[in-house]
């Protein structure tokens, strides 16, 4: 068994991506970005999450909720279940703080996050996706295994992060990945300052955009999921977040059958790579790639400005 | 030879069993499994030989004085920082600011080097021998850079006496800094380095061009206002 020593400071989120490029669907992907982020966990101990893609894909769109932060659910989970019983909801189920279902794929997205939001004030939708899984919560990475069993999700890919909060509250929904809204099967991981939050927030809620935190890093997902509905690939978007994104910082962005990333203007917080013919590993630190992938291969820090994008 | 595996200690017991080895008296140290930790082979005075099987995290081999380190795959940031004298030989890449603020000693990267390389080094060799990333060379006060590759942008910001060498393209470069022709010693000087890290380099001193700091910012002269307000 491999052990991991979190014995540095607290320091920064860790942030990690991990893309099978070979494997089929039954990859162990949730196992290797626990991994990576378990050994990433004393970077930030606040809070833990990861974004998996690897359901198969049936045409119909898997719904995470949010219940709460905590307490008892039961009451919650009724409301939710008689609310959305006409909707065609299948695969109804319950796990903590979370209720997961699946909707039919012609479901109006917007619309059914509303109807949820609407039903409870701790209700929100975390996560809509063909194959997009999000779960996170509070706490360090063992937490998020032993109460979600992380592990043993399989997949294609995903993202995961750890968080130390420095701005914004901790709970739930301050907590990464973040999803964006109303644009399935988009997730992202951060690390860093943008440092125009607050007028990039000015200017998307003059047209109406929600923001469901005080997290700078749920600006990134937004943005996101505009360039990319304005008909901008992956690789395209990223490059335009460099100029319009102010601040230090590096994402890893994840979509059905992407995994990118972008590093700051300045390279100012760390991002290390390594891509084989079997995998595309990314993190922090390098720690999260060797403690969670054996085998020999070289890792390198990405460049400033740098953009990367693979597909599966 | 002594052999520490790093697997099951802590890196502050690491380091401990490195001093403890070296006070034994033996000068040729192996450390097995570092899988990428931080703060290795920190402050080691000795002149003694230090070979990672594997990957270092952060500040490795910083404050040093003496001791030849070998590390066979990558290195995080930080790699040699404020190094006295001595070696440290990466066999991989190395994270942003490897070398920084050195004084002495050679610092070798056989693959790639991130962002700000060597920043305010004030002595010493840095020897890359693929490229490296933005702001390489900023505020460099004395020593020598020497990059086989391409070179980032704002390369050599801003320096004072530190002499940089480039075999490859310069994406930008920084405040101040000019572009010369290498002279004869600046070539003989280039061969014997490359032969002596990098003896299977396809590069030659006379392949490289040499960037210097054009010293328009060593005083200030309120005459020459628009000088700083580019540079500011």
């Amino acid at each position: 068994m491999l052990v991991v020593y979190c014995e540095y400071p607290k320091t920064m989120c860790g942030i990690v991506g991990f893309l099978a490029k070979r494997s089929d669907q039954q990859a162990a992907v949730g196992c290797t970005i626990l991994g990576m982020l378990k050994a990433l966990g004393c970077r930030g101990p606040d809070s833990a999450g990861v974004a998996l893609f690897g359901s198969p894909d049936d045409g119909r769109y898997i719904v995470r909720v949010k219940l709460g932060d905590s307490g008892e659910f039961d009451n919650k989970v009724r409301l939710l279940a008689g609310a959305v019983d006409a909707t065609g909801v299948q695969d109804f189920s319950t796990t903590a703080s979370y209720v997961r279902f699946t909707v039919a794929g012609a479901t109006d997205l917007q619309r059914l996050t509303r109807s949820i939001e609407s039903l409870d004030r701790d209700f929100e939708v975390v996560s809509i996706g063909h194959k997009l899984e999000i779960v996170k919560q509070t706490g360090s990475p063992e937490n998020l295994e032993n109460t979600y069993h992380v592990s043993r999700l399989k997949g294609t890919h995903g993202v995961g992060h750890t968080r130390l909060s420095t701005e914004s509250r901790v709970d739930l929904s301050h907590s990464q990945p973040f999803w964006s809204h109303g644009y399935p099967d988009l997730a992202i991981v951060h690390n860093g300052h943008i440092t125009n939050y607050h007028q990039l927030r000015r200017r998307y809620e003059q047209r109406a955009v929600h923001f469901y935190t005080e997290n700078d890093s749920e600006v990134v997902a937004i943005y996101l999921a505009e360039q990319l509905k304005t008909g901008a690939g992956l690789e395209e978007a990223l490059q335009r977040m460099l100029r319009d994104l102010d601040g230090s910082y590096s994402c890893l962005v994840a979509t059905e059958r992407q995994l990118g990333f972008v590093k700051d203007t300045f390279a100012l917080k760390p991002l290390v790579m390594t891509e084989t013919d079997d995998f595309v590993a990314v993190a922090t630190e390098e720690i999260a790639i060797r403690s969670a992938i054996p085998g020999t291969y070289s890792v390198r820090e990405a460049q400033v400005r740098e953009v990367r994008v693979w597909q599966r | 030879m002594a052999e520490i595996n790093c697997e099951g200690r802590s890196t502050r017991e690491i380091n401990s069993e490195i001093r403890r080895v070296i006070a034994a008296g033996d000068a040729d140290i192996v450390l097995k499994n570092p899988l990428a930790r931080h703060n290795l082979g920190v402050a080691i005075l000795d002149p003694v030989r230090i070979r990672i099987e594997g990957s270092v995290g952060y500040y490795c081999a910083g404050l040093i004085d003496g001791p030849r380190f070998e590390i066979m795959e990558s290195a995080g940031w930080g790699l040699a920082e404020s190094m006295m004298g001595g070696e440290v030989v990466v066999h991989g890449s190395a994270g942003n600011g490897a070398a920084a603020a050195i004084r002495g000693g050679t610092v070798v990267i056989h693959g790639d080097a991130a962002a700000r390389l060597g920043v305010s080094m004030k002595g010493g060799t840095v020897l890359v021998a693929g490229s490296c990333g933005y702001m390489a060379g900023f505020m460099g006060q004395k020593g020598t850079m020497i990059v086989c590759g391409d070179a980032g942008d704002a390369f050599a910001d801003s320096m004072y006496e530190t002499v940089c060498f480039v075999g490859g393209n310069v994406a930008g470069l920084g405040t101040d800094a000019v572009v010369e022709s290498p002279g004869k010693d600046d070539i003989a000087f280039l061969d014997s380095t490359l032969a002596q890290y990098l003896p299977g380099s396809q590069k030659r001193g006379n392949d490289f061009k040499k960037i210097v700091a054009g010293r328009k910012l060593w005083n200030f002269d309120k005459r020459e206002w628009k000088v700083w307000q580019e540079a500011l």
